[in-house]
């Protein structure tokens, strides 16, 4: 355990003997200094937890209570049941916008983060990996608005991509967030490239972190590159692989903001809209709270379904060295 | 790891807790005046309109020494209505706060806003209630009682492009034909055929109540009845009426401009001579101008059976006053004047974008001479109508409602079903 260091003491706390008679003050000086100590560390968290307390735990709290009543945020409200509930199950709207959601997640969780191990192995290696890691990692130090506004730019009929693909393929230009088909695509393409920047610097830890003995071991072996990344590299990585998509999962479930810069009012026909976009729409399109707090409920249950598949699934794709040992 | 003296903790703590008060005062943001003597005023608008706004703010304060104005502006019209939400209900609300066509029967039936027809009756008013358009109140009458009136206006005229229609071998003026009486459904429809056969647009419409109210009124239908319900399915004329519109839609020859795509889009269609009419408000001056292309524009109203002109939609926001403010008189007097016709001369004059709700202010539409029959917007406001109230109270419905419409025009489903669809729909929320 570790010592705690400074004038007062110099004892591990868990060795400190009962009080004797023999050192008189000097646990009492201790309790009082390690009570001083406790009590900044309330004051210090404090920030945080007052923070916590309003802008998570309450709303979190008010959601829930709200998901049983109807109330529109000016009259009174009124208590309702699960009325919220049946009435949102039975939304087209709802369906359609789970089935976004769903769509999203299992375009680019998959991709987004396949596309990180490629390049995380890629530049494990590479000398000047530290440019190619500033570059990935732009975009996510970039606020999501920007990045959306110029992904907007780009998809545009006559912007650079489509014009590019329309040259390439001798194709009419794609109108990538006016045509019902493409739109969801289009919100893929920005979350994967916004989202890959931490992906590979986690992957790049990850194969960092391999023990180059076991590396060496294996070539030994005879494992050539390939036997050594699908054998070796991928299962060590795998730990990290299954966390990383826990959190792109959930991120994916999550997404507004790319939606609501990118395609307005959810794109054309509600191609785009997502579950938080129809929350959105509920509680501050139309004010009512009742029915988009039972739809946060809903994301809820949902995003705790999947993750627990999540966690059903992964005894048997992840390998942990504990378990080998 | 060395520790931290006590003092430097405690700088470290304060520091902390400063920061979350902060961050939580920055959190509220605004609130009403919390004198008499100070209105507090909330709307959206571009920078250029705010810019007017402010200037409006410098001129009545100039007036009014007693009275401080502050303007607390809001960029955009989709965040505007929550915020003022949060702060009617945390009791920060504004003094005298803009709200929109589609939102105002909501705040009404909430009993937040000031009853104003006393004091628009009283002789501190500038607006009396007979001086705005009636038809332009809408949902912000209730019982007979006015709870906030309309700060300009913009009828959904037709504008045409002469160029666009040479193109399409179209030799009638549409706003030469109004002024016959021979601006028919058949001649509009006649000429949405040859646009589309030289390879044209014909109109383009914005989906929302305007385009689909309009259409029927202008064709003689109903939509809703005098007490509130939907009866348009129920209405062969309406029926005919909507089932025309599909049909228009579906083969193309009109066409949704909210679908139309980013760099491709209405505007710049309609500025480069791509489409024969686009039904639009008076903001569209700036467009045509700034593309350097006034000349080939003009309005027209929407063609009837019979060519004679018929009641159709006007969009517009609402000016109303916290019925909490401690600064009743000043708010008033500032709403009043806001309103006023010298008020709305002031605010729309140079600018081009909206059309004066009260009487006594059309010299603002018509000093510039532009577009050449832009009394037609006038006589459109006159006898237009805003959406209706039994739509406009509840919220999200007309947006329902136009996704409805949107299915019939993307050939989803047919006329009667579309009826039938918005009747229960209507009916399903509003409890009818």
């Amino acid at each position: 355990m570790t010592v705690i260091t400074g004038d007062a003491t110099a004892t591990p706390v868990a060795s400190v003997a009962p009080p004797a008679p023999s050192a008189p003050g000097g646990l009492r000086r201790e309790s009082a200094w390690r009570r001083r100590d406790r009590r900044w560390g309330y004051v210090f968290i404090g920030p945080q937890v007052i923070g916590m307390a309003l802008f998570v735990l309450l709303p979190f709290v008010a959601s829930l209570v709200l998901a049983f009543a109807s109330w529109d945020g000016l009259t009174e409200l009124t208590w309702v049941g699960f009325e919220n509930f049946t009435a949102q199950i039975q939304d087209e709207l709802l369906l359609r916008s789970i089935g976004n959601t769903l769509l999203i997640a299992l375009i680019t969780v998959p991709i987004g983060l396949g596309l990180a191990v490629v390049i995380a192995v890629a530049l494990e290696k590479l000398k000047t990996r530290t440019l190619y890691l500033i570059l990935f990692f732009a975009p996510v130090v970039t606020s999501t608005v920007a990045v959306a506004m110029i992904w907007q730019q780009m998809f545009r009929v006559d912007g650079v991509l489509s014009e590019t693909i329309a040259k390439v393929f001798g194709i009419a230009p794609p109108d990538w967030l006016g045509d019902p088909s493409l739109a969801l695509l289009a919100v893929c393409i920005v979350s994967i490239w916004s989202s890959l920047g931490l992906n590979v610097i986690i992957f790049l830890a990850g194969l960092q972190n391999i023990s180059p003995s076991v590396i060496e071991a294996a070539r030994i072996d005879g494992a050539g590159a390939w036997r050594l990344f699908r054998s070796i590299r991928m299962p060590l990585l795998s730990p990290i692989i299954f966390f990383s998509s826990i959190v792109a999962f959930i991120s994916s479930l999550q997404t507004f903001d790319t939606v609501f810069v990118l395609t307005a009012d959810a794109g054309p026909d509600n191609a785009t809209r997502t579950i938080v976009y129809h929350i959105y729409d509920l509680g501050f399109g139309r004010f009512e709270f009742g029915p988009a707090s039972a739809a946060s409920v809903i994301l809820l249950v949902l995003t705790l379904v999947i993750t627990a598949i999540q966690f059903g699934a992964q005894k048997k794709f992840v390998h942990y060295e504990d378990d080998a040992a | 790891m060395p520790r931290a003296n006590s003092k430097m903790r405690r700088l470290l703590a304060v520091g902390a807790a400063s920061a979350v008060m902060i961050g939580l005062a920055a959190c509220s943001g605004g609130g009403g005046a919390s004198d008499e003597h100070t209105v507090v005023w909330s709307t959206w608008g571009t920078p250029e309109e705010l810019t007017r706004f402010e200037e409006f703010n410098d001129e009545f304060m100039k007036r009014h020494p007693d009275i401080t104005v502050e303007l607390q502006p809001v960029a955009s019209y989709s965040d505007y209505h929550s915020k003022l939400l949060a702060q009617l209900t945390s009791n920060t609300a504004p003094d005298v706060f803009y709200i929109g066509d589609d939102k105002i029967g909501q705040f009404v039936d909430a009993k937040v806003l000031a009853p104003l027809t006393k004091l628009m009756e009283s002789d501190a008013s500038q607006t009396h209630p007979d001086d705005f358009f009636p038809g332009l109140f809408g949902a912000a009458e209730q019982d007979g009682e006015i709870f906030a009136a309309p700060n300009d206006s913009n009828p959904d005229v037709l504008w045409y492009d002469k160029q666009a229609l040479a193109a399409a071998g179209i030799t009638e003026d549409p706003a030469a034909l109004a002024e016959d009486g021979e601006w028919t459904t058949e001649k509009y429809l006649e000429m949405n055929d040859k646009l589309a056969a030289a390879g044209l647009t014909g109109s383009m419409f914005w989906n929302y109540w305007a385009t689909h109210y309009s259409w029927i009124s202008s064709q003689g239908g109903t939509a809703y009845d005098d007490s509130g319900a939907f009866v348009g399915n129920d209405d062969a004329t309406t029926v005919d009426a909507v089932d025309t519109l599909g049909r228009y839609f579906q083969d193309g020859t009109f066409v949704v401009a909210d679908s139309m795509p980013e760099g491709a889009g209405a505007d710049s269609v309609f500025v480069t001579h791509k489409a024969g009419f686009f039904s639009q408000g008076r903001y569209t001056i700036g467009t045509v101008e700034s593309a350097g292309e006034q000349d080939s524009y003009d309005i027209v109203r929407w063609p009837t059976p019979d060519g004679q002109a018929a009641p159709t939609g006007v969009a517009t926001s609402y000016l109303a006053i916290n019925g909490k403010t401690k600064a009743k008189d000043a708010a008033f007097t500032f709403w009043t004047e806001f309103l006023s016709a010298e008020g709305q001369v002031f605010r729309l004059q140079g600018g081009g974008n909206a059309v004066p709700s009260i009487k006594g202010a059309d010299e603002v539409v018509l000093e510039d001479g532009y577009p050449a029959h832009a009394q037609t917007f006038l006589d459109m406001r006159d006898i237009g109508f805003e959406d209706y109230a039994a739509e406009a109270v509840v919220p999200g419905l007309s947006t329902d409602v136009s996704d409805l419409f949107l299915k019939l025009y993307e050939g989803k489903a047919d006329a009667q079903g579309t009826l039938d669809a918005v009747a229960g729909l209507v009916a399903d929320k509003t409890g009818e």
